[in-house]
Order: C-alpha cells, then sequence, then structure tokens
C-alpha cells in the first residue's frame, strides 16, 4: 500500500458510528449537532451522557469529544420498567449510570415487541436524548442482547469511538489553518493523524526487526472467528498506537 | 428490579482495590454449591462469589456484588452469559476499563 493508513471509515463502513469526514474540517466553530448532514451515531456510555450533560452549554446543543450528539447506542439493563399504553418507560443501567428511557408505541407490533421485554434483561437499544437538559432518552429500536459478547463489544466500541474523535479533535485543533477554510479540502482524520504524529515508517521499522510484521499480525486476526477478530482489530489499533494496513 | 450503578467492571487482579465496593465481572463456573460459586476470573485467577446462584447456572456468569477481600465478591445479582464468551477480549476491556479510559466508566 502506499502508506500506513488505517482508514476508520472504510474499515467501519456498515457500522455508521463514524462521523462524517467532509464535515469535521470546517465545522469546528459551528454547532455540529445542528448541522443536518453530520447526523452522528455515537455509542457511548451513560456516564459519558451524564458527564455531558452537565458539563453543556444547552443552546449549543450537546457535544462529546467535540462531535455532535444525534443519535446514541447502548447496552444496558432493564430496571423499573413500567408500561401503558402508548408508551414503554424503564431505567436503562449499564453499570456506568442509570438513564430514564421511553419507547413510544404506536403500533401493535411496538407494544408486542416490548412485552418479552423483562427486568434485568440486557437490550441494546438506539435513541435520541430529548427533555429538559436531555435527561430522558426516546427510544427508536430496543432489542434483548442474546450473545452477551456485544456487552464488552460495546463497551470496547465506546473507548475506540472516543479516542477516534479526541484524536480527530487534536489533530484539528493543531492545525488552524485549514479549520478556517470551509472549502478547502477535506481533511481526513487519518492523513491529520500522521501530520502531526512520529511518520509511520518509523513504526513499521520498528516492527519489523525480529517479530511478526504489522500486516502478519492483521491477517492472523483475519482468520480468527469474528467476533474476536472484530474486538482484537480495535484493541489492537490504539493499544499499540500505530495505524494498520488492510492488505 | 433496581439499578445497580456504578459497578465497576474488575477482573481478579483489580479486586484489591475495590474492597467495600459495587463490582462487576464474569467469571467462568468452575464449581457450585448452594452457598457460594468457585469460578476462573477473565485474568485465569480463581474467583469465589458468595450468594446463592440461579439454577441452572451456564458455563459463563456475570456477576454484580460487593468485593469482600481480594478474593472474593459476595453477590448481589447473578445473569447467565451463556457458554461462549470470549474472556480474553473482557479481560482487556476491564484492563482498558481501570485504566487509561476510566473517566468513561466511573
Amino acid at each position: 500500500m502506499h502508506a500506513n493508513q488505517f482508514d476508520g471509515n472504510a474499515a467501519f463502513a456498515g457500522g455508521g458510528f463514524m462521523p462524517s469526514q467532509t464535515n469535521q474540517g470546517g465545522e469546528s466553530s459551528l454547532t455540529p449537532s445542528k448541522n443536518r448532514e453530520s447526523q452522528t451515531l455515537l455509542p457511548l456510555t451513560i456516564k459519558q451522557i451524564n458527564h455531558a450533560l452537565q458539563s453543556s452549554d444547552d443552546r449549543t446543543g450537546l457535544t462529546i469529544d467535540g462531535v455532535g450528539v444525534n443519535t446514541v447506542t447502548l447496552v444496558g439493563r432493564v430496571c423499573n420498567k413500567s408500561g401503558q399504553i402508548t408508551e414503554f418507560k424503564f431505567v436503562l443501567d449499564d453499570g456506568t449510570g442509570t438513564i430514564e428511557c421511553t419507547k413510544w408505541l404506536h403500533e401493535p407490533a411496538d407494544a408486542m415487541a416490548v412485552e418479552s421485554i423483562l427486568n434485568g434483561m440486557y437490550v441494546r437499544l438506539y435513541g435520541q436524548l430529548k427533555g429538559f437538559q436531555g435527561k430522558t432518552l426516546s427510544i427508536f429500536s430496543l432489542r434483548p442482547v442474546t450473545d452477551f459478547n456485544e456487552i464488552a463489544s460495546h463497551f470496547i466500541e465506546c473507548i475506540y469511538v472516543h479516542l477516534y474523535n479526541s484524536r480527530l479533535q487534536y489533530t484539528q485543533a493543531s492545525i488552524p489553518s485549514q479549520q478556517h477554510a470551509p472549502n478547502s479540502i477535506q481533511i481526513t482524520p487519518t492523513k491529520g493523524y500522521q501530520a502531526q504524529a512520529i511518520p509511520p515508517n518509523q513504526f513499521s521499522g520498528q516492527h519489523n526487526n525480529g517479530q511478526k510484521s504489522v500486516q502478519e499480525l492483521v491477517l492472523e486476526y483475519l482468520a480468527l472467528p469474528t467476533i474476536r477478530c472484530i474486538l482484537k482489530v480495535v484493541l489492537f489499533s490504539f493499544i499499540s498506537l500505530t495505524p494498520i494496513t488492510y492488505n | 428490579m433496581d439499578p445497580l450503578s456504578p459497578a465497576v467492571i474488575v477482573n481478579a487482579e483489580l479486586l484489591p482495590f475495590y474492597v467495600g465496593r459495587r463490582v462487576r465481572t464474569v467469571m467462568q463456573v468452575v464449581r457450585s454449591d448452594v452457598l457460594a460459586v468457585i469460578g476462573k476470573s477473565p485474568d485465569e485467577k480463581q474467583l469465589i462469589v458468595k450468594g446463592s446462584p440461579p439454577a441452572p447456572l451456564t458455563s459463563f456468569v456475570e456477576v454484580i456484588g460487593i468485593v469482600n477481600s481480594d478474593k472474593s465478591i459476595k453477590a448481589e445479582l447473578w445473569t447467565n452469559f451463556g457458554d461462549e464468551i470470549d474472556m480474553l477480549s473482557y479481560h482487556k476491556l476491564c484492563q482498558l476499563a481501570n485504566g487509561e479510559f476510566k473517566h468513561l466508566f466511573l
């Protein structure tokens, strides 16, 4: 490959949680959450949400790690569920905090889907923060967790996205000229990161001496069963702080 | 059912730091009887969890409870996690969640 770059968007193209690259370059002085083009889906811990709510100015909309919070995804246990005909309410507990959640029941299919959700069950949900100071989560989609590796996977995703967005914030802050030129070339986070960090050639040199090369390690991981592969690639990429290639 | 937050994700080597606090961990069941379950923590050390487990227990079980000592937990909640959990990934998550990324969890 021409350079050792980890293209996050290509690697996770199906996931949808990576912030749009086209808007990260010129947008940091605007309100990201109001911009229609940057509709993000962020995997978060409830602690991250509560922390952001405490330190936010309501008018500019909630941001976490410099990214506007639009839709969020959480995994946690259902507690204190209460149901009425039009809505299904409960408290979600993911071990880092609690948040009140509401799912509005518009159709009979919605009501049937939530009937099987019991207290103590682990669920995956997608929703938006609503209400005064965003204290309630309005749910679009809710389903029970069947493979409990999803819980560890979700938290690892939260760590990864936090790291990715934080690095993006850092590199944008270090390239002030590009921030104020919204019409300039789109900045990809990886390119920005490379410009500031140690050149990748230094890392690949270290890896090739007496150890398996990064490429060989990645190929090994790709041969593993799917869940472990995904988790290990994520862990490897930021534990080693080395961009990886997919060739 | 009441929320049990915050509960730190831990493995056996982190237990001494959280004595008296609520933690959560996944363990592989080795032996179980009426009063306690002996299992293997994500970092392959022995863990004793006191309390009455649900029956039947699957191979992996999540326990949320208060740490008694550096080897044992008094369980408040048991959840069967099935028979296929990737313990290495969970172990790595414990290390990250208590290390560099603690601010996301606690």
